[in-house]
């Protein structure tokens, strides 16, 4: 049976019916377009599905999308105002913190919800932060220096 | 992901019912960290999945010298492990929250749930073993409080019977002075499973270890602590104390260590986290 949920989503307010056995993840990509978050393992090791729920970083993976029934979701989708980039979104362009770029989305996620809780974290507080988010391409050094970089800068966005 | 039924009860009195009622059928969605995984692998496959978070005064952390610290069903690791409360009365079980998974992972999940999914390797184990920590479970027979030390009964498995669930933790307030530590050796530093869990605590005079990862449940030594007890710590009592671990243990190899590798770690871990509870940190 489905179910009716009603949520936020990149400061939108959505009305869907859903699957029970649907992960948040495949609402996201397949009923939604909202493509940015991947699906790399499914099982909560890799943080390529990353998105904020109530402003926490959660494995999209992990949770069903009947569970976001009155939450509030930001995906990587809603991070720009369709004409500027997010600040940490500028900085891993400038940093060059992007390879193949399947991490990415993620780990801009997970940076965005640590510059929101502290604005000023130390390399060691990064490192803890995306330590959920693997690179394959294992650029992490820029990647750290880019959130780094925007903590700097005040940390605002 | 097979198809199911979603239920999301919002009493503890509706959610036991239809626990009795489906009985195996049903399964417990709280943080769905491991729930989740296991239904996408196929590994369990229920008709009724029933959501807890709806379920209100279940979602919090108390504490009081009298009551000791009461951890709700739905409050999830970093809310344990940021928990001013915690981290002042019960830092060793801060430390132990944060070694769990990701920090997405810690979002959603539970104290209760990691205890509730009983794997041996259960990172939350070992310093809720040595701090005697009590399990609070309510059933369509009423309220009734176990020792964590007899809730697990063998891998993945724990005592709760058709139409049980667990509301929370207690951990008992420490009255003395006390240090506690929780060491884990996994491949690697972050996102890892435990390749041995160790926590010990020191209770004024008295040392108590747990050992998780290293048998089908997470164990309390309490051989070991017989052996350590009005005992002047040196090389001789250590080595000794690592020996009687590995006596009360039965570990196994697996994809993440030999069991000739853990056997090792244990008697490394032991010995570390003695002395490092009793202040001398140079292991």
């Amino acid at each position: 049976m489905k179910h009716k949920i009603c949520f936020t989503i990149n400061r939108e307010v959505k009305e869907v019916e859903v699957e029970p056995n649907k992960t948040l993840l495949k609402m996201l990509r397949e009923d939604l377009d909202l493509i940015g978050a991947k699906e790399g393992c499914g099982a909560g090791e890799c943080g390529a599905c990353t998105v904020l729920v109530d402003n926490e970083p959660v494995n999209s993976c992990l949770m069903l999308a009947v569970e976001v029934d009155e939450k509030e979701i930001l995906t990587i989708e809603g991070l720009s105002d369709g004409i500027n980039l997010d600040s940490i979104q500028e900085s891993f362009l400038k940093h060059n913190a992007i390879q193949c770029g399947y991490c990415t989305p993620g780990m801009v996620m997970s940076a965005k919800a640590l510059l929101s809780r502290n604005p000023h974290p130390t390399e060691e507080v990064v490192k803890e932060a995306l330590a959920g988010n693997l690179c394959r391409c294992t650029g992490y050094q820029r990647i750290i220096n880019a959130v780094l970089d925007v903590a700097k800068k005040g940390g605002k966005k | 992901m097979k198809k199911f039924e979603y239920l999301k009860p919002d009493s503890i009195k509706e959610t036991i019912s239809i626990l009795s009622q489906f009985g195996e059928k049903a399964q417990i969605l709280n943080g769905g960290t491991d729930l989740i995984v296991e239904m996408r692998d196929k590994v369990v496959q229920p008709e009724y999945v029933v959501d807890i978070k709806a379920i209100p005064g279940i979602d919090k952390i108390t504490y009081s010298e009298q009551d000791g610290l009461h951890i709700g069903a739905t409050v999830t690791l970093n809310e344990v492990s940021d928990s001013k409360i915690v981290q002042e009365h019960y830092p060793i079980l801060a430390e132990a929250c944060k070694t769990v998974g990701s920090y997405q992972v810690r979002n959603r999940a539970t104290l209760v749930g990691n205890i509730c999914n009983a794997s041996p390797a259960a990172d939350t184990a070992p310093p809720l073993l040595v701090l005697e920590a009590k399990v609070n479970i309510v059933g369509s027979d009423g309220e009734k409080t176990i020792l964590l030390n007899q809730f697990f009964v063998g891998v993945k498995k724990n005592i709760l019977k058709r139409g049980e669930i667990v509301t929370s933790v207690t951990v008992p307030h420490v009255e003395d002075e006390w240090t506690g530590v929780y060491l884990k050796q996994g491949r690697r530093k972050d996102v890892d499973l435990a390749t041995v869990g160790v926590a010990v605590v020191c209770i004024r005079d008295e040392i108590r270890i747990a050992l998780g990862a290293v048998a089908p449940t997470p164990v309390r030594a309490f051989k070991t602590e017989a052996l350590l007890r009005g005992k002047t710590i040196d090389e001789s009592i250590l080595e000794k104390a690592g020996k009687s671990a590995l006596t009360e243990v039965s570990p196994i190899s697996d994809v993440r260590s030999s069991q000739e590798y853990r056997e090792e770690i244990i008697k490394v871990l032991v010995r570390r986290a003695i002395l490092q509870v009793k202040g001398v940190c140079n292991a």
